[in-house]
């Protein structure tokens, strides 16, 4: 028996072959929850709508899928309620950054210890390509998006990863769905932390993005690394920093940097514990 | 004035008597226009009559704020303050100005005790004994208040040497046991405690926050879990997250809340997650009147939402249902996996109520969620269709027993489903698993005489006037009313009973007879229906219904 075979459903996915839901699926199943050895009736996974709030159901821990925006509600009230269980918030950017907006400032300054996974896709994708709150903003006629080609993004991206910060989360990580091994040691870490974790997952959709957000992403991304200089975006007037996760205001530089012009992929604030 | 009355209430109800003390407020941030009705009674906790015996009075412009909802009778006897000026008010024959700001200057240096020396006068008009029986003590906060203002209250006293309205003097209590004294929205959060609610979810609003207020203060030894969410969707959602791991899990809210918690509500029915929600109606649409009571929210309970989502509704109609029916509602929500609203409304929730306290020491049955059999041999299936419909639930964290649920169509497993078949079954499985609570024949009151051909429905707070106006008519022998504390599924009890009758009159306090109209779209009714529905804003009075009620009798 492999070591996913425990921790994986025998339903099969929904997902579009090479999707990064596939990246997190194998994260949690083959290496976090087996790394971890949290047993599986100690784990709740909870979701939203979405692409990727599909999650729970091949997961065989307990799981809900529950409504668009809500996830995080619902992973409290189950934390709170019986403090001995893992609980995981997974959704999408429409559920942490659109619908559901209004709920993260409060799940972070609440402070419960519950891990919160957003696989930010940049568009909606389970309705077919709509735009999203994180949706990179273009002009009309440039690198338009594949559906989106007559109606681009009018509005510029929400950041709520550097909204995240200015809160002061006590746990902010980017991980990126390329790189399954370093995206599980992230959400070990985020696990593991104890407070509010969040953790930002690169995932660009494959049907519904255009392929050069997926490629510009991956090219452009550098790992944070403690202790080390940052990299930063060719245009940026500053002088590379020594990365250190316990300081809110370089996070706060880390976080302002746009995704696509340099993703940076790590711990990038770890900050009080609940 | 509140406080006046409080602790004339309280004083009263420590040598034993009855009473219930309605508050009236406006939209003021912090003081404005005030006031209470209270009835003091000697047997039964009867509610105030239309016009009152006594009537104070501290400031007369306040007054005509609330003068619609506080009419003079002309056998009031009026005392006012000196202070304030009467303006255009006509008064009634034996109106007195009092020196009660004068008093208070003198005794304490400050006019603010004014309401104490309303207190002491009020004390010697009525004949009550300085001193109450020992071991009948008034309630800690009562008596301290008094001590303090000592000086207030012997001047009040002295104001009058004996009482000079012989006929107001009070009658002894039939049981001079002291009586406790809570309001709706107390016992609301007294039920949920004895029920074995430990995980409270709110957001103010009024009239509900008392709820959220007293469960905060009995949940913050570190006995429960309570959390003031960032808003009404997110109260409900943390309470049905408690609630996946087993716990009795509850909120309170009102009209505008309800609305958030309606996609919430849906969900529970859908993913079977008990909840329970309490709805304390007040004015509406929008904000309507916040302070103000009205049974206008019926439609949105029963049906609010999309998509066929059963769920259960109870409605309380005195204070002591207020805590039996949260035990209910907990046990129906608890057993049937379902979400239950109970309704209460400003009235019941803020009229502080001087009682027996039998109903808070007697036993009640408490009923649990259908639990997994452990030795479960074959794999765990959530919604296994049984013959009860009810599905053994596994809370998270049961070992052996995960299970992925959604609020997609789903099969037994949970899984999703998009199949015809499968989700007719669940839609049958989720609203007949409720159809049994059809027979609890105790949940609907039946009064009067059950030969009579004539009967009223009404329910929550309107009810009480109902059975006042009745009785004050002296028809109880020809006619029969039904109150009704399960509202949906509609129970039997209320179906016979509304198919006994030749003629109905249904009273209810919304424009639009919503609960008349919910009874036609379920059973038959007499050809002579009557309703007698209007909006909120202002109770009842037994004049008003007397109309309605003498016409239903002849």
């Amino acid at each position: 028996m492999s070591e996913d075979s425990s921790y994986r459903t025998d339903m099969t996915p929904v997902w579009c072959p090479g999707c990064g839901g596939f990246a997190l699926l194998n994260a949690l199943t083959r290496k976090v929850l087996p790394n971890l050895g949290i047993p599986r009736h100690q784990t709740l996974i909870v979701s939203g709508i979405g692409c990727s709030s599909r999650i729970p159901g091949y997961i065989d821990t307990y799981g809900f899928n529950s409504l668009h925006g809500r996830a995080v509600l619902i992973a409290q009230g189950a934390k709170l309620a019986n403090p001995e269980l893992t609980v995981i918030a997974i959704g999408g950017d429409g559920d942490f950054f659109g619908i559901g907006a209004g709920h993260l400032p409060h799940a972070v300054r609440r402070n419960v210890n519950v891990t919160c996974i957003m696989v930010n896709n940049f568009v909606y994708a389970l309705t077919k390509g709509q735009t999203s709150p994180t949706t990179p903003y273009l002009q009309r006629g440039e690198g338009p998006f594949l559906s989106l080609r007559y109606y681009p993004p009018v509005d510029p991206v929400l950041d709520m990863v550097s909204y995240s910060v200015s809160t002061r989360a006590s746990f902010i990580a980017q991980g990126i769905a390329t790189d399954p091994s370093h995206l599980a040691w992230l959400i070990e870490e985020a696990i593991k932390h104890k407070g509010f974790s969040f953790v930002n997952v690169l995932s660009p959709c494959i049907t519904f993005d255009p392929p050069w957000l997926f490629k510009t992403i991956k090219e452009r991304a550098t790992y944070l690394k403690e202790g080390e200089p940052v990299g930063l975006p060719d245009s940026s007037p500053e002088q590379p920093w020594l990365h250190d996760s316990g300081n809110i205001t370089l996070a706060l530089k880390l976080a302002q940097t746009p995704v696509t012009e340099k993703p940076h992929i790590g711990i990038m604030f770890r900050g009080r514990t609940a | 004035m509140v406080v006046l009355g409080s602790l004339l209430q309280r004083l009263a109800a420590s040598q034993g008597y009855f009473g219930q003390m309605p508050r009236y407020y406006g939209p003021q941030i912090r003081g404005g226009a005030s006031g209470v009705k209270l009835s003091l009674d000697t047997t039964r906790a009867s509610l105030p009559g239309d016009a009152p015996d006594i009537m104070v009075c501290f400031n007369w412009e306040k007054y005509a704020e609330l003068e619609q909802e506080l009419r003079l009778g002309t056998d009031t006897v009026v005392l006012y303050d000196s202070a304030s000026s009467k303006g255009s008010i006509s008064l009634p024959e034996r109106a007195f100005p009092v020196a009660f700001s004068e008093t208070s200057k003198e005794s304490v240096g400050a006019t603010s005790a004014k309401n104490i020396v309303a207190l002491g006068l009020l004390e010697r008009i009525l004949a009550l004994p300085e001193n109450p029986p020992k071991g009948a003590a008034v309630q800690d906060q009562a008596s301290t208040l008094l001590e303090r203002n000592s000086l207030a209250l012997n001047a009040g006293r002295r104001l009058l040497p004996e009482s000079p309205f012989p006929e107001l003097r009070l009658s002894p209590p039939r049981d001079p046991s002291p009586k406790v004294v809570v309001h709706g929205n107390s016992a609301v959060a007294q039920g949920a405690m004895r029920v074995g609610c430990r995980t409270f979810f709110g957001y103010p609003i009024t009239p509900a926050s008392e709820i959220m207020e007293e469960m905060q203060e009995r949940l913050s030894q570190g006995n429960g879990v309570f959390v003031q969410a960032e808003d009404e969707i997110a109260a409900v959602g943390l309470a049905l997250g408690a609630s996946l791991t087993g716990a009795k899990s509850m909120t309170a809210t009102t009209g505008p809340g309800l609305d958030l918690m309606t996609e919430m509500m849906g969900l529970a029915s859908s993913a079977e997650i008990p909840v329970v929600i309490v709805d304390v109606q007040r004015c509406g649409p929008a904000t309507g009147i916040p302070s103000k009571s009205e049974q206008s929210d019926l439609n949105h309970v029963i049906y609010g939402g999309h998509g066929d989502a059963p769920r259960v509704v109870m409605a309380a109609y005195d204070m002591e249902g207020c805590y039996r029916l949260t035990i209910e509602s907990f046990n129906i929500s608890e057993y049937y996996q379902a979400p239950v609203i109970l309704l209460s409304d400003q009235w019941l929730g803020q009229t502080i109520v001087a009682a027996n306290g039998d109903f808070l020491t007697k036993d009640y049955p408490v009923a649990h969620r259908k639990r997994p059999d452990p030795k479960y041999g074959e794999r765990y299936q959530r919604y296994k269709l049984t013959e009860d419909f009810v599905s053994p639930m596994a809370f998270a964290g049961d070992e052996g027993l995960t299970y992925q649920a959604t609020g997609l169509t789903h099969n037994e497993m949970g899984r999703p489903s998009f199949d015809f078949a499968t989700h007719h079954r669940m839609h049958e499985k989720r609203w007949q698993k409720l159809m049994p609570l059809r027979d609890r024949d105790e949940l609907v009151k039946v009064l009067g005489n059950e030969e009579s051909g004539r009967g009223i429905v009404a329910y929550g707070s309107s009810a009480q006037c109902v059975l006042e106006a009745v009785d004050d008519l002296g028809l109880q022998d020809r006619l029969k009313i039904c109150i009704p504390e399960l509202i949906h599924p509609l129970p039997d009890r209320l179906a016979s009973f509304v198919g006994s009758l030749e003629k109905l009159l249904v009273v209810e306090m919304n424009y639009s007879a919503q609960f008349y109209h919910y009874l036609r779209s379920q059973i038959g009714l007499p050809s002579d229906a009557k309703t007698y529905a209007r909006v909120g804003g202002l109770a009842f009075s037994r004049k008003e219904l007397s109309g309605p009620i003498t016409e239903l009798a002849q």
